[in-house]
Formats: structure tokens, sequence, C-alpha cells
């Protein structure tokens, strides 16, 4: 064993934390679907993004199943803000998945991967009415979010002629808080039977469908039996006023992953509800409530399916230790790449069993910005310079949230189901960065 | 008609009848001796009518024994008297005491479930006889008596033995009853062969030949035979063996009878029959004796195939749970497992989840990298929480707790009476209450390491008494899928991987049949062809094309037909086609075994019916289903569904195809 400046500890008398034994505190991950984390550092460079199709289409199918054997008609829908690289999108298209985007940026990736208008959900607060005409014309599915929106629709009707089916996405009180009713029409008090009343009475939109997304990491599936519930009571009520079909309700996303929120002291193991505990929720709701014909049930779920994916590999640069006594590592990845952890408390893997006692420990990221902390408290060996620590769950929304600030966005592969590991995004390098840029010709003195 | 059909009734019961043509033509057979005939009916209807004054009318509806027991003192008078004033009034006073005594009798025997038989005729007949010592002035025609027309035949003493049961010892009763078994009953028919040449053999070895073959008391070798053979028995080789046996031993309490009775001028009647049939009955019973014909029906053929639908259908009595958890998990430890499952605790069950042949993910040296740690765990069966723990942390990975062996546990009372008992859930996972109604696939708790476990699992197991730690009993699994193979009323192997069912409420909605839906299909040449729904007066719903009759039940998880009355239709195809539908949603394949009669011609029928009681592996010919979302396709045809529409919107057999009519 290395000599090890010496350092207090406090004393833990009880014999073991919550979930784990005192004497296997170390928490190792060496490889990631049989490929050595070591191993895809060196080969691809640290800090590096990595995403396992195993564990997504485990994941995606753990998810479908649950549903889909509970339902005759279910359908997913891949959020594409959760993760848009293209790999990532194909695999989900793949699977069977379909798109759903919030923005005319997502919209034209997801028609450049060849996904048909038909095949997309156009979500969003802001969609640019050249983008809606372009949606319209080619069939996708627009959730209208606001009256403005309506408004828009009719005139590209007129435009183009024909009548435009149409969902409308509504919020409402499921018994969460926060109650996210930012987006869309409210249930509650009305306005989304009115915004339907409204669309009845232009003759220019036909109503196919009910869209809502009550939040995000919802640990409460009954908030999703409330939501279905009143999705469908609104459905009932529509189709028997104005004789519309709703072919669908989408139920937007939100579901959990494994990530372990700050200030939530439970392991995501205990709090966590499962695929099939979501899916007897909304099914029994809908199987409760609905009159005539069943709707088909979408889904649009990104966080849960992906995040557990994803991992991200960053080395030891350098350590110190700090007045406190804490020891401090310096490492490759930092806030730049994980905006994600100002409120999850990630999981930080060792690639290997080390020599020495835990201490107190904070894990700072390369950028010279004092909140570039990856782990504030964590107990750790002593690390080696160059000790690969894996990241986890790192999958939703970390690279499509990801910064270029400071240092250059780095490498990300996909290891597939041979445990091959692919390159699907290369860095950045200086001239990709500064290709966009413009320097004014009489700067250039 | 409900009238006619219980005085038919009284008829049909004496032969294990349930058939109403049976009883027309008994009727009509017992007036070959009018003097038997009339005084038997005479005997009915004073039943019938001191029954109605005294206002018991289900009684006797429901219990044939009330009437034939009267239906056989008055055709024991006429066996011995001709017709006057005086024994018709004596008919009638003896078939009332005769209705008495069988009502009384069947309270004290229906304590202990056992029939009382044609006891009370038998103790009527000893006082008829007695008292009739002193009647000289009622004309007997006991020397006289000839039937209307009788015929010879060979094997005379066992026609007449058969003709005697209903006082008509002649050869053209012996030979028309015969012929009734045979036609109703191959397995009856035989018993009662069998029985006669058993009984008159075994009593050869203590009596001459003649005496022996010539006895007027060798009928009751032929009623125990029947009725334990087939009728109160299940037909197998086991229950004939068992009658024969019984057959052995009334030999010798015939003669004992009649040495005893005789002297005191008393007949034997079927007294014999009556003391070794409710032996047997009595011991069968009281052990629940697996053969036991618990739900008698029409014929022992009939009662049969029940059982063996019963039991290669839909696992026989056992006691039956599902799954208490969703998703893949692998067995850990099944029955008599290697590690804890043993001596009064053999029957349970542990299950752990794996991925890649591992439990665990990373080095396993934490609780969260246990793949079962956290999962859902689901009530098993419908039932009330009687009892739960939930306070005791969950062990890490290293340790167990051996002063609370069973960690959090909660434990269920069936519906059915049993007791199921889960363990080792999470610390403080337990989201019901002792006192609350849970129900199949309700989500109970979580699964966790509480309690004398290594790593996080699910402990279950069923008891028949309600403490925690109780002795286990035997249980089956309703249903579970292995790869694309779902497995109904089985136990999976130690280490196998299987999938808990999830229901797929659509597919109950589509066959959620009330009564008076109406289905209209077309055939292949245009023709309709109209499916109701209805109820009989039991209660059991079927679809009627209006001349056959197509039995079925929705259960909580499956759709089944389990009966069919009619001849060749599309109905009769149908169970075929779909005879189970489990309501699962994804894609399985499965096996059941169709009933024999539906299976073979009327012929054939007959003889794989009688083969099967020497054989019930004859009975077990499997065939294969599969089902997709919307279609059930065998190789009888497929049965199809529609997104929407309630019922079968297609059905697709050998040389047809029914479409619904929209």
């Amino acid at each position: 064993m290395k000599y090890q400046k010496p350092t207090i500890n406090r004393v833990d008398f009880a014999l073991a934390s919550k979930y784990g034994s005192p004497l296997k505190s170390q928490k190792i991950k060496s490889s990631i679907d049989g490929v050595s984390v070591n191993e895809l550092t060196k080969e691809f460079g640290s800090p590096l993004f990595v995403f396992s199709q195993k564990d997504i289409e485990n994941k995606y199918n753990e998810l479908y199943e649950a549903f889909s054997s509970r339902y005759p008609e279910v359908q997913f829908w891949w959020s594409y803000k959760t993760n848009y690289l293209d790999a990532i999108c194909q695999v989900f298209h793949n699977l069977g998945s379909k798109a759903e985007v919030v923005s005319e940026f997502e919209y034209e990736k997801a028609r450049r991967l060849g996904i048909e208008g038909k095949d997309i959900i156009f979500n969003g607060p802001y969609k640019p009415k050249e983008a809606l005409k372009k949606a319209a014309l080619e069939g996708a599915k627009i959730h209208i979010d606001h009256l403005y929106e309506i408004n828009d629709l009719e005139d590209i009707a007129d435009e183009i002629g024909k009548e435009i089916p149409v969902a409308i996405r509504c919020n409402m009180d499921t018994g969460i808080y926060p109650q996210w009713s930012r987006f869309g029409f409210n249930i509650d008090n009305g306005e989304a039977y009115n915004a339907i009343k409204r669309i009845y009475e232009g003759k220019k939109l036909i109503l196919t469908g009910l869209h809502s997304h009550i939040g995000t990491f919802m640990l409460n599936s009954n908030a999703y039996a409330q939501e279905v519930k009143k999705l469908i009571l609104l459905k009932n009520q529509v189709q028997e006023e104005f004789g519309y079909n709703i072919e669908y309700i989408d139920i937007g996303g939100g579901f959990a992953s494994k990530n372990r929120l700050k200030g939530v002291y439970q392991a995501p193991e205990v709090i966590v509800p499962s695929a099939d505990e979501y899916a007897e929720a909304i099914t029994n709701a809908i199987f409760e409530f609905n009159k005539g014909n069943l709707p088909k049930l979408y889904l649009e779920t990104g966080r849960a399916l992906i995040d557990e994916a994803g991992y991200l590999l960053s080395s030891v640069f350098a350590s110190k230790r700090m007045p406190d006594g804490k020891k401090s590592y310096i490492i490759d990845a930092g806030v730049n790449l994980l905006y994600t952890s100002f409120w999850y408390n990630f999981e930080i893997l060792l690639d290997k069993r080390y020599e020495g006692i835990n201490e107190p420990s904070q894990i700072n990221g390369p950028l010279c910005m004092n909140i570039d902390i990856i782990a504030e408290n964590i107990m750790l060996p002593p690390l080696d310079r160059q000790s690969v620590l894996t990241i986890w769950p790192a999958g939703a929304y970390s690279v499509t949230q990801a910064m270029q600030f400071i240092r250059y966005k780095p490498r990300i592969v996909l290891i597939d189901k041979n445990s091959k590991a692919h390159l699907i995004k290369d860095a950045d390098d200086l001239e990709y960065i500064v290709e966009k840029e413009v320097v004014p010709q009489e700067l250039k003195s | 008609m409900q009238k006619i059909n219980f005085i038919l009734k009284a008829y049909y019961s004496i032969l294990f009848f349930r058939d109403c043509k049976a009883g027309i033509l008994l009727i009509a057979l017992s007036f070959i001796l009018p003097s038997v005939g009339f005084l038997g009916a005479v005997a009915i209807l004073t039943t019938v009518a001191f029954a109605e004054l005294i206002g018991i009318r289900d009684a006797y509806l429901k219990h044939g024994f009330y009437l034939y027991n009267s239906l056989l003192v008055g055709m024991g008078v006429g066996y011995y008297f001709q017709i006057t004033a005086a024994t018709i009034f004596l008919t009638a006073i003896l078939a009332v005491l005769t209705f008495l005594l069988s009502f009384t009798l069947n309270r004290v025997f229906l304590k202990y479930y056992v029939p009382i038989l044609s006891l009370p005729f038998a103790f009527v007949g000893m006082i008829f006889y007695l008292a009739s010592l002193k009647y000289t002035n009622l004309l007997s025609n006991i020397l006289y008596r000839k039937p209307l027309f009788d015929i010879s035949l060979p094997f005379e003493p066992f026609f007449k033995s058969l003709g005697e049961i209903f006082f008509l010892p002649y050869n053209i009763a012996g030979l028309f009853i015969a012929i009734l078994l045979f036609l109703y009953s191959r397995i009856l028919f035989l018993m009662a062969i069998l029985g006669f040449i058993v009984g008159v053999w075994v009593h050869t070895v203590f009596v001459p030949f003649n005496e022996a073959y010539y006895s007027p008391y060798n009928f009751n070798f032929i009623l125990i035979a029947m009725s334990l053979g087939g009728f109160f028995l299940i037909a197998n080789i086991r229950n004939y063996a068992i009658a024969l046996i019984s057959v052995v031993l009334s030999a010798v309490l015939i003669d004992s009878m009649e040495v005893f009775l005789n002297t005191y001028s008393l007949p034997v009647y079927t007294m014999p029959f009556n003391i070794i049939t409710i032996l047997i009955l009595f011991l069968t019973v009281a052990i629940g004796y697996k053969y036991y014909n618990y739900y008698p029906k029409g014929t022992p053929e009939q009662s049969l195939s029940a059982f063996l639908a019963r039991n290669y259908r839909f696992g026989g009595e056992s006691i039956k749970i599902n799954l208490p958890f969703t998703g893949t998990w692998s067995v850990y430890q099944a029955f008599e497992g290697e590690w804890t499952h043993k001596g009064a605790w053999k029957f349970a069950y542990d299950f752990v989840v794996k991925k890649d042949g591992k439990s665990y993910k990373n080095e396993g040296h934490f609780l969260e990298d246990y793949y079962a740690f956290g999962k859902d765990i689901v009530a098993p069966v419908n039932g009330y929480v009687t009892a739960l723990r939930a306070d005791l942390p969950d062990n890490f990975i290293g340790n167990v707790d051996r002063a609370n062996n069973w960690g959090n546990y909660i434990i269920i009372q069936s519906d059915y009476g049993y007791f199921v008992e889960i363990s080792h859930l999470m610390q403080e996972s337990i989201t019901v209450n002792v006192g609350d109604y849970v129900q199949v696939g309700q989500i109970i708790g979580k699964c966790g390491n509480s309690g004398y476990s290594p790593q996080p699992h699910i402990h279950i197991q069923v008891q028949k008494y309600a403490p925690l730690g109780s002795e286990t009993i035997p249980f089956t699994f309703v249903d579970y899928i292995q790869g694309k193979r779902l497995f109904y009323y089985k136990l999976p192997k130690v280490n196998e991987e299987i999938k808990a069912s999830a229901i797929d409420k659509s597919i109950k909605l589509h066959l959620t049949f009330i009564l008076d839906d109406k289905f209209k299909y077309v055939d292949q040449n245009g023709k309709s062809y109209e499916i109701t729904v209805k109820m009989n007066d039991i209660g059991e719903f079927y679809f009627s094309d209006g001349k056959n009759r197509l039995y079925f039940y929705l259960d909580s998880k499956l759709f089944y037909f389990y009966n069919y009355e009619g001849g060749e239709s599309y109905l009769k195809e149908l169970f075929k086609i779909a005879p189970k539908i489990p309501l699962i949603g994804v894609e399985v394949e499965y096996e059941d075994v169709l009933p024999i009669e539906l299976r073979y011609g009327k012929f054939k029928t007959a003889v794989m019916e009688f083969l099967t009681t020497f054989n019930y592996k004859l009975y077990n010919k499997k065939s294969t289903y599969r089902k997709s979302r919307l279609e059930l396709k065998s190789k009888y045809g497929t049965a199809g569904f529609s997104f929407y529409e309630k019922g079968f919107s297609y059905i697709k057999g050998k040389g047809f195809e029914l479409r619904i009519e929209s």
C-alpha cells in the first residue's frame, strides 16, 4: 500500500449504512457491457459519454411490454429533447418508437432520419407559423398549446385548403406539486373544453387526440391515474357533444429513472415506481372511465428509457487536501457536461478496488468556476491520478444540454449488443467551434 | 312438465341415469306386469300428494331418492298382490311411510355426505312383508303372475336379475334394461355384467353352482358394481376393482342375511347392496378420496369426462395461486429446496431476478445492485390481509437476520380459506393494512432483503392455518409464461426463468358476454348464423344458435368453454377453435385438451370414453393454440377479434368461415 497522509475521520458506530455493508464500501464498475472502462478511455479519450444499446433495448422492451401486455394499442414516441443524437434516435426508431419533437429544429432532425410527418408528434409552446405549415402539410400530429396556435392553424387550413387534424394539450391538477399549468389548456376550469368548442366552431380543424404531460420525474403513479381519468372524461364529453372521434390520448412522459434527486433521502429502488406500476395505474384508469371505442395510448417517455443506459467516464486529473481536511479530486468532466448535476446526486463508480479507507471527498470538474462540483460529499478511498470514474445514470438530457464552455465537448460512443464500441459523435475541435464565427473586416487591421 | 319430470326421475334414478326418455321407457316397461306398474305409479302419486300437502316440493324435486324409494315399495306390493282397492290403499300407506323414513334417514346421512340409496325401501319392505302375513284377505298372485309377454334367452339368470331390480324378473325386462344400460353407458353395462359374474363366481366357492347361479339376490351384485364402478366413484380401473371387491364382500353378507331374515319371514331385497355401498361411500367421503364423484353428471361417461376436464384442463382440485410478482423472475428454490425449504416448510417457492445469469449488477456488494431489490410484489390471491410486519431493516449483503427469519411479511387469507404468506419484503414498503381486501395483481409491497435472506428475493408459501410459520401445503401457479409458452397449473423447476402474465382488460371487454347479446354472422355460402347469449336454470351461461348450446365461463384471467350440448354445428367447431382464451395481450402459445366427445364422431367417442376408463392418458391429447393480440390459431382453425367490437369478429374452421355482419 502506498503511503497516504494521515487523516481524521468520524467513527461510524452503525454496523452498516442504510444499504451498504461497511466491509464492502466501494462501488465498482470496471466495464460496461463487457468493455473495460479503462480501455474505453484509452481508445476514445476522456471524458467520454458511453451509451449501451443493450440497456436501451432492455429498458424499452420492459416499458413497452408493461403497457402493451395490458393495453391493445400502445405507441411510444421518442422524446427528441431527451437525447437527439442520430444514433440514439435510430436505436429507438428501430425498436418501433416514433418521434416527438418540440421545435422546428427537432422536426427537421427527425425528418432527416427518414421519419415521415405522420409519425411525428409536434409539441411545444413555440411553433413558428412556417414550421406549423410544413408539419400540417406533411400530416404531423400537431398538439396545440394555446389559442393563438388555433388561429395560426386555421389560417394555414385556409391556405392549404383542407381540414387539419389536431390534438390539444391539456393541463390539470393531478394532486402533485408543482402542478405544470404553463402548457396547454386547463381541464379543471373548463379552458380545455372551451378550446375544443372553439376548434369545433371554427370548422377548419378536426380534433383527433388529447394530450397532457403532467410533469417530470413523477414518483407517484396515482398522478397518472388522475391524469388519464380527466383526459378520458373529457374525451367522453367531446365525443358525445361534438361527435368527434378521439383516436388517441397522449399521456406525455415524466416517468422517473433510477437517478437520485437531491433532497430525496430514500434510494431510487425504494421510491421509483416500476414500469408495471405506472402501466397498471394508467390502463386501469382507461378501462374504468372510457365510454365508446377505446382510444390508442401514446406515450412520450424519454428519461426513463435512456437515463440508465448512459454513462459518463471521467478520469482523475489531480487531487488535493482542502483546509477542512476534505479530499478534493479534480476530474476532466464538469457541469459543462453534466448540467443535470445541479439536481441529481449521481452514482460515482470506481474502475477497480482501491486500498485504503474511505474518507470524505469532493469531486470537482475541470472548469475554472467555483460552481463546478459533481459530488460535494462522497466517501471515497484514496484514488490515483488517471483513475477512471463512471458517473451514472447520465443518459437523459446530459448530451442535449451539455455546453461547449471552456472545454471542447467530448466524444460519444455506443456499445452494441456484441460489446463493440462505435463512435457516434466525435469531439469538438477548434475548427468546428469557430466554423460559424465571423470577424468583421474592420477588426482585422 | 316439471312434475312429470320428477315422476320420471324416480324411475331413471334407480338405474343411475339422468334422462327423461329413459324414465318414460322404464314406466312403460313396468306395466309388463300391470300390478307392478300400476301400484308403483300409485306409490309415487301418493308420495307427491303427501309432500305437496306438507309443502316441501323442493325437497323431493331435488332428490330422486324421496320418490324412488316409494316407487320401489309400490312395485314390491304389486309384485305380490293384484290390484284391488285394499292393495292400492296399502300401497298408499306404505308410500307415505317410506317418504317419512327417507326424509329422516336423509337428514341423518346428510351429515356424513352419504346417500341413503334404497335403504328406506329395504326397511319398509320388511314392514310390508311382516304385516302382509296377517292380511289373508289380500289376493296374492305370486304363483300365477305372468308378464304380458316374455321371450327366452341364454344366460337367463343375468337378465332376470336385471329385471328384479324393478320387480320384473323376466327375460324381456332384463333384456330391455340391458339394452338401455348399453345405450346410455357402456361403463354401467360392463359393471352390470362383471358384477354378476364375479358375484356368482365367488358364491360358487361356498355353495353349489346352480344355487349361486340362480340365486334371486344376484341383482345386489349388479347394483353394487354399477353404483361403485361408475356412479358414485369415477370410472377407472382402481374403482372397478373397488366395486368388484365390494361385490365379493356382499356374497357372504347376502347369504347371512338370507338365513337370518328368512327365519323371520323377512325379505333380503336390496339390503346387502345398501350396506356394502354405504360402507364404501362412508370411507371414501371421509378420507376425501380423490376419485369420488363429487359432481355427478348424467352418465358415468359424462362424470368421467367432467372429472378429466377438471384435471387435465383446469388443474384439478389443487390450490392455485397467481405469481406474486410482475415481469420475469427466476426460481431460486422450489418445493423441497436444498437450503431452507425443508420439513414443515417444504412447500414454498423463492424467486430472484437474473440478467445474464446473475442476480446482481456490478460486484453485487450493495442491495441496489440486486435486480430484485425494490421490484413490486403483487397479491397472488383475492382475500383479506390477516397479518403483516414491515419494520425490519433490509440486511446488507453478507448478513442475515436469524432472530426474525421471515423478515417483513404479509399473510393473506384467500377467499377459498387457505393462507398465503410472502416474506423478506423491503422495510416499510407494504402498502396495505391488516383487514384490507386485496385483489390478484394489486401491488402490496416491494421485494426486500429482511429476515433470513442472503440476497433480495421473494419467498411465497401456502398454509392451512393463519399463524406465521405454520405448516405449508402444496399448491400450483395458475399460469406463467416461459419464452413464448404459456403454462397452466404447473410448477416451474429450480433456475427456470418465468414471466408473470399481465391481464389485458381489453380482451376481457371482448369476452364479457351479457344475456341476450346477439352476434350475427355470415358463413361462406352467404347464409346467416346467429349466436345468442343465454342462461340456464342453474345460472350457467351459454351461446345458443337455436338448437345447440356451448357453455362458457369468464374467469379473472381466462375465458373458456367447458361444455357442449347438441350435434354438429359451428358452435361445436368454436369450442375446438377456442377452448381457452387467456386474457393476455402478448403473443403466447399454450396447450389445451379437448373433451373426447368433441374430438371424435359418436361411435368412436363411445369407444374412446370406454377405453379411457382403463387409461386416463388416452384423454390427455393436447392441442397447441397460438394467441396473438387479436387472433387465436390452432389446427382446428382461427378465431379473430377486432380492436373495437365485442365478441369474435370471425371464426374460420375446416371448410367454413363465419364473418360478423357489420
